[in-house]
């Protein structure tokens, strides 16, 4: 009996250990421990026995029939770890196939750039202004300090609109400068995006319609060298240059006194280049502290506040920033330029 | 305007000054130099050669054979077709290899069988003017073999390269508010102050002159404030010596005969403009008028104009001679015979002259000046300087008569006052009163005392108080210009800054932009704020009222557009000419002319523009694939992110753009914002527009969000839902229903129907077909009903439908049990 026990034991552990799917296991498992398998067989020989062996062919049985399940689990277990490991392995994965594409829409250049600026000098106190872009005469020149006869007018090629010529699409955003100090009590900083017009022949430099920055700070006891720290501490951060120098050198715009133009130390070379036209130097905005007659026809007394206001472009900003060749770009809502960015 | 450096050393000792540190300097203290370069650089690559002898060429009358001596020792053989070339003389030569302006490289050749190494230069060869009548013949004394511009006298610049003279080249719009700087004398000035050097005296006195009659003058017209005439005789009209017509090439100017090169001279040295007549051409006397409207007369340039009464005449009696600042006329032109001349030196009219001359398109370097307000003592200073010229270059000049000084004019030369305090306060920097008056007094102002300790009386001369100086801060620009702004030191803003109001508009316009610009996939376009006329007809909008502009960039571009959909819209076909679909957004302004805004000027809109272009979808496709639907989805997804809201949809009601499909659209508003203007609206494009802009083939909607109308909903707050604890349960209901009735009713009823259960209710199905009969649509929806206290059983189910069907049923729709 206990030979047969062993057989039994034997061949089953053998068939076990070759099994190599689950499908192997389970024909051991029928052929051994199911209804009309090998233990059930012995089991329903034991009324046939003498008395005396019933006991231990039953205990027998039983001992087989456990061992064999044992054997099982261990086996499946094995199974399982060995497929986990099967699947941990690198076969048929190809690390360049292209993930699902997600497709996306894009933010006008100008805008990801204009962003860029408004955050810079928001986190530096100012106020983010918008002014009408048909705007009046009245504020786009008289009250800057611009006379009638003022060369300024013709210089900077206006657009003039119906309605008696009152009207003029805004050469600039500084007419915004005007309208911030009737709105705000100083001291305040302002910058003011905006579209900005000049009847210009369209060229790769040069459109009739570009976007300008503004800016605008008074209070009292401001000088040139707060326009100077100002400029170059919000230069650096526009341009993502930490050593970014800045030089003032006299220039003349009428709502200024004294005005001047703020170069930067060109940030795409160490000696000159074509961007700088080899001087190291880029022409970058137009600033200087507000003349009195601006102040006073914002309703602010020279006497007691003074202010600097600067203006720079957008568009040749990113331009340089992202080298763009041609100014039209911006305007024309090409997919195959919009999608660039 | 280009400067002469050479020339500039007529005023100034230029000793230790290179050209690239007054080019640096001025760009610094005074104004842009755009570019520094050096004058004719060919003179550094010819060289001096001496005419060793000339013979006729043997087979050529008109060619000389000469040996050039270039100082090496051995004669060059060169062929010269020149006829003023001539033994003895030294000229410039172009040696083989060397290469001359425009790509011109000298080669060994053969003219008529002989051999000629080299060739013997005109002006024009080396870039020098247009004279090319004959070969430029050197002053005697240079040193043979040497390069032209070395034994000229050569100056040497940036990288040590030595030419002749320098062109220091200042961007004009930087001198807009200087018309002192529009001469050598002016420039030599701020050089000086800057480097506090001494300014060379000039005579600027009229020699005396004989007590003849002064020539008659009479002005009629308030554009000329001063006419100064000196009659002039015995001028022989020559050649200009070589460093005169070098100094007008340096200076722009093309050098022609004596007395044209004086007249300019003097203009590029005080800035101040001036005119010679042909004294025997005037008659009776100069009358300075208005033209009438409709006169004519012919310019130096030969060119009739038709005049009006906004131009300036110069006139001999009643016969015009010239256009006021502008250009001579014909009649009166100096030509070689004259010796009887008239000198006229005169203050203009700013603004009259720059409308002359650009109406004209007859720009120059005179009226360039007289548009800057020039200074009103210059005419009497300029007349003597012109004679006192004329006589340095050897000229015998009689003046018969005193010069005439005709006018009405006031010396604007003024005194400021200038506190020290307001420099040191505007600039920031460190500055005694004292100091101060100093650094004025480099710049040539005068400086006294003033009211007290801390005061100057600043005496600004005429040539800077025209336009320029008027005001205390205009001397604080003064100084800091004059100490550098490099020496200004930085400071922080100490002010205290306030928290910043929320502006809504632009939260909202960023919010919007990121939302289209990402999930909807929308590309963020910038157009044109004109509205072509040609897109306005195409778009049936051609005759809404506009802002115009009067004078447009070009014809069609008046209008300035009222929204900023029809700008999108027209920039569709090409898009899509590229690929299948296009989906675009602007956020811009548009104007209307009918409405005021805050000061007066057109009110101002600000929209969210969307247009989607795709393929027409398939028969099979869902109902809701279609453009219109999909961008109807895009507006209600907008408005939920940035403001948390429902949009209601309705048909729109009155007057439509014509662009807007006049059956299928719709408008959408804030429920609990009542009755006040739309947020939003979307259509289809009118069938007609989308013929007109070639977009037939495809499926066109658009729509617009008004930007400040959404910002002005406020933003819902949201309370915490209890997390539902009880499973829901999803019923599919199907109405079937006559076309009038609307989905929002049906889908109201189907809720209430719900007596508070329904969670979700969503539109899957909508169906028109045959089988349904003309003028029916089948509707169905997914419900999720959903208890807060319970599980839902069927028979919850069940009383549900049975109410939907009797709601339906009193809308005269049908409930649709399969
Ligand atoms: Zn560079």
């Amino acid at each position: 009996m206990n030979v047969d026990l062993d057989d039994h034991l034997e061949e089953a552990r053998r068939r076990i250990a070759e099994a190599a799917d689950e499908a192997a296991l389970r024909a051991v498992e029928r052929a051994y421990v199911d209804k009309g398998g090998v233990v059930a067989e012995m089991l329903a020989s034991i009324p046939g026995l003498p008395p005396e062996d019933r006991k231990a062919v039953g205990v027998n049985a039983n001992r087989l029939k456990t061992a064999i399940q044992e054997a099982l689990e261990a086996r499946r277990s094995e199974l399982a770890d060995a497929e986990l490991e099967a699947r941990r392995g690198a076969r048929g994965f190809d690390p360049t196939v292209p993930g699902t594409p997600q497709r996306r829409g894009s933010l006008h250049p100008l805008t990801q750039l204009q962003r860029h600026v408004e955050d810079v000098f928001t986190s530096m106190g100012y106020l983010v202004l918008d002014g009408p872009e048909v705007e009046l005469d009245e504020y786009n020149f008289q009250k800057l300090n611009i006379p009638a006869d003022h060369p300024a007018r013709e210089m900077q090629d206006t657009f003039w609109c119906d309605r008696d010529q009152h009207l003029v699409l805004r050469t600039h955003t500084s007419p915004v400068q005007i309208r911030a100090m009737e709105q705000l009590e100083p001291p305040f900083r302002t910058i003011v995006p905006g579209r900005v017009f000049r009847n210009e022949e369209l060229d790769a430099t040069h459109s009739h319609t570009f976007h300008q920055v503004e800016g605008l700070c008074v209070a009292e006891g401001v000088a040139v060298g707060h326009l100077v720290m100002t400029l170059r501490t919000a230069l650096r951060e526009v341009l993502m240059k930490d050593d970014l120098d800045v030089r003032l050198r006299p220039g003349y715009f009428p709502f200024v006194e004294p005005g001047f133009e703020l170069d930067v130390r060109c940030p795409f070379c160490a000696d000159g280049c074509r961007i700088c036209k080899h001087t190291t130097w880029i022409e970058f905005c137009g600033c200087g502290m507000v003349h009195p007659n601006v102040l006073r026809a914002g309703g602010i007394d020279p006497e007691r506040f003074s202010g600097f206001a600067f203006g720079f472009g957008l568009d040749r900003l990113a331009m340089m920033w992202a080298a763009i060749d041609d100014v039209r770009h911006f305007l024309e809502a090409d997919l195959r330029f919009l999608e660039q960015f | 305007m280009d400067v002469s450096y050479r020339w500039l050393q007529r005023h100034v000792d230029l000793e230790g000054v290179s050209p690239g540190d007054l080019a640096r300097e001025l760009t610094l203290h005074t104004a842009e130099v755009e570019d520094l370069r050096p004058f004719a650089p060919a003179l550094g690559t010819v060289v001096v050669g001496h005419v060793v002898s000339r013979e006729r060429h043997p087979d050529a009358d008109k060619l000389s054979l000469c040996r050039v001596d270039v100082g090496n020792g051995d004669p060059l053989q060169i062929v010269c077709g020149a006829p003023n070339v001539d033994a003895r003389q030294n000229v410039a030569v172009a040696t083989v290899g060397a290469v001359l302006p425009g790509d011109f490289k000298i080669k060994k050749s053969k003219i008529r069988g002989v051999e000629s190494r080299g060739m013997i230069c005109s002006e024009r060869e080396l870039g020098l003017g247009e004279e090319h009548d004959g070969i430029w013949v050197l002053p005697e004394g240079l040193s043979v073999g040497a390069p032209v511009a070395e034994a000229l006298g050569s100056i040497e610049g940036p990288g040590g390269v030595r030419a002749l003279d320098w062109i220091v080249e200042i961007d004009n719009k930087s001198l807009t508010h200087r018309p002192d700087l529009w001469g050598h004398r002016g420039i030599a000035a701020e050089v000086a102050a800057i480097r506090g050097l001494p300014l060379k005296p000039l005579d600027l006195e009229l020699p005396p002159t004989g007590d003849g009659a002064p020539f008659p003058v009479r002005i009629e017209t308030a554009g000329c404030s001063r006419y100064v005439a000196l009659p002039i005789e015995g001028v022989q009209v020559t050649r200009s010596p070589d460093w005169l017509r070098m100094l007008l090439l340096a200076a722009g100017q093309r050098p022609l005969d004596l007395l044209v090169d004086v007249s300019n001279f003097v203009m590029l040295d005080l800035g101040q403009p001036n005119h010679l007549f042909d004294g025997e051409a005037l008659r009776s006397g100069i009358v300075v008028r208005d033209a009438r409207p409709g006169e004519r007369m012919t310019t130096l340039d030969g060119t009739e104009r038709e005049l009006g009464p906004e131009d300036m005449l110069i006139c001999d009696g009643d016969e015009p001679v010239a256009l006021a600042g502008v250009m001579g006329g014909e009649g009166s032109k100096v030509n070689p015979g004259t010796h009887r001349l008239l000198l006229e030196v005169a203050s203009f009219h700013p603004v009259t002259v720059r409308r002359t001359a650009s109406r004209l398109g007859l720009r120059s370097s005179a009226s360039a000046r007289f548009e800057k307000h020039l200074d009103p003592t210059l005419p009497g200073k300029a007349a003597a300087h012109l004679v006192n010229f004329l006589r340095e270059l050897g000229q015998d000049v009689r003046l018969p008569a005193p010069p005439t000084d005709a006018g009405d004019w006031t010396d604007p030369a003024r005194t400021v006052r200038l506190r020290g305090a307001r420099v040191r306060s505007l600039l920031g920097v460190e500055l005694s009163t004292a100091e101060i008056g100093a650094l004025l007094e480099r710049l040539h102002f005068g400086v006294a005392p003033g009211a007290d300790a801390d005061e100057l009386a600043v005496s600004i001369p005429s040539a800077r108080a025209t336009k320029d100086l008027s005001i205390e801060e205009d001397l604080v620009e003064e100084v800091g210009r004059l100490i550098g702004y490099d020496r200004i030191p930085e400071q922080a803003l100490t002010d205290a800054v306030h928290p910043m109001a929320r502006d809504e508009r632009r939260v909202l316009v960023r919010r919007v932009q990121d939302r289209l610009s990402g999930g909807a996939r929308f590309h963020e376009a910038r157009t044109h704020t004109f509205l072509p006329a040609e897109l306005a007809a195409a778009l049936g909008v051609a005759d809404e009222p506009y802002v115009r502009v009067v004078n447009p960039a070009s014809e069609g571009l008046e209008r300035v557009r009222r929204g900023v959909v029809p700008s999108l819209l027209g920039r569709l076909e090409t898009n899509l000419r590229e690929r299948p679909e296009v989906r675009l957004f602007e956020i811009g302004k548009g104007y209307r002319p009918e409405v005021e805004g805050d000061r007066g000027q057109p009110a101002e809109v600000h929209e969210v523009a969307l247009v989607l272009a795709a393929p027409r979808p398939g028969p099979g496709a869902r109902f809701d694939a279609g453009a219109q639907a999909r961008l109807t989805g895009v507006v209600d997804d907008v408005v939920r992110t940035v403001r948390r809201r429902e949009l209601t949809w309705s048909r729109a009601e009155g007057p439509l753009p014509g662009w807007a499909h006049p059956g299928r659209t719709a408008v959408g508003a804030v429920a609990e914002a009542g009755e006040g203007p739309p947020v939003a609206l979307v259509t289809e494009l009118d069938p007609v527009a989308a013929r007109r802009l070639g977009l037939e083939e495809h499926d066109v909607a658009a729509a617009w969000i008004a930007v400040d109308a959404l910002a002005a909903v406020p933003i819902p707050r949201s309370w915490f839902q209890p997390l539902p604890r009880f499973p829901g349960v999803k019923v599919d209901v199907a109405l079937e229903c006559p076309e009038e009735l609307a989905h929002a009713e049906l889908a109201a009823a189907v809720e209430k129907a719900g007596k508070g259960l329904v969670r979700e209710l969503e539109l899957f199905d909508l169906y028109r077909g045959e089988n349904l009969g003309a003028g029916r649509k089948s509707l169905a929806y997914h419900v999720l009903l959903q208890a807060a206290d319970r599980t839902l059983t069927d028979k919850d189910c069940a009383r549900f439908l049975d109410r939907v069907e009797r709601a339906a049923g009193d809308l005269g729709a049908r409930l649709r049990r399969e």
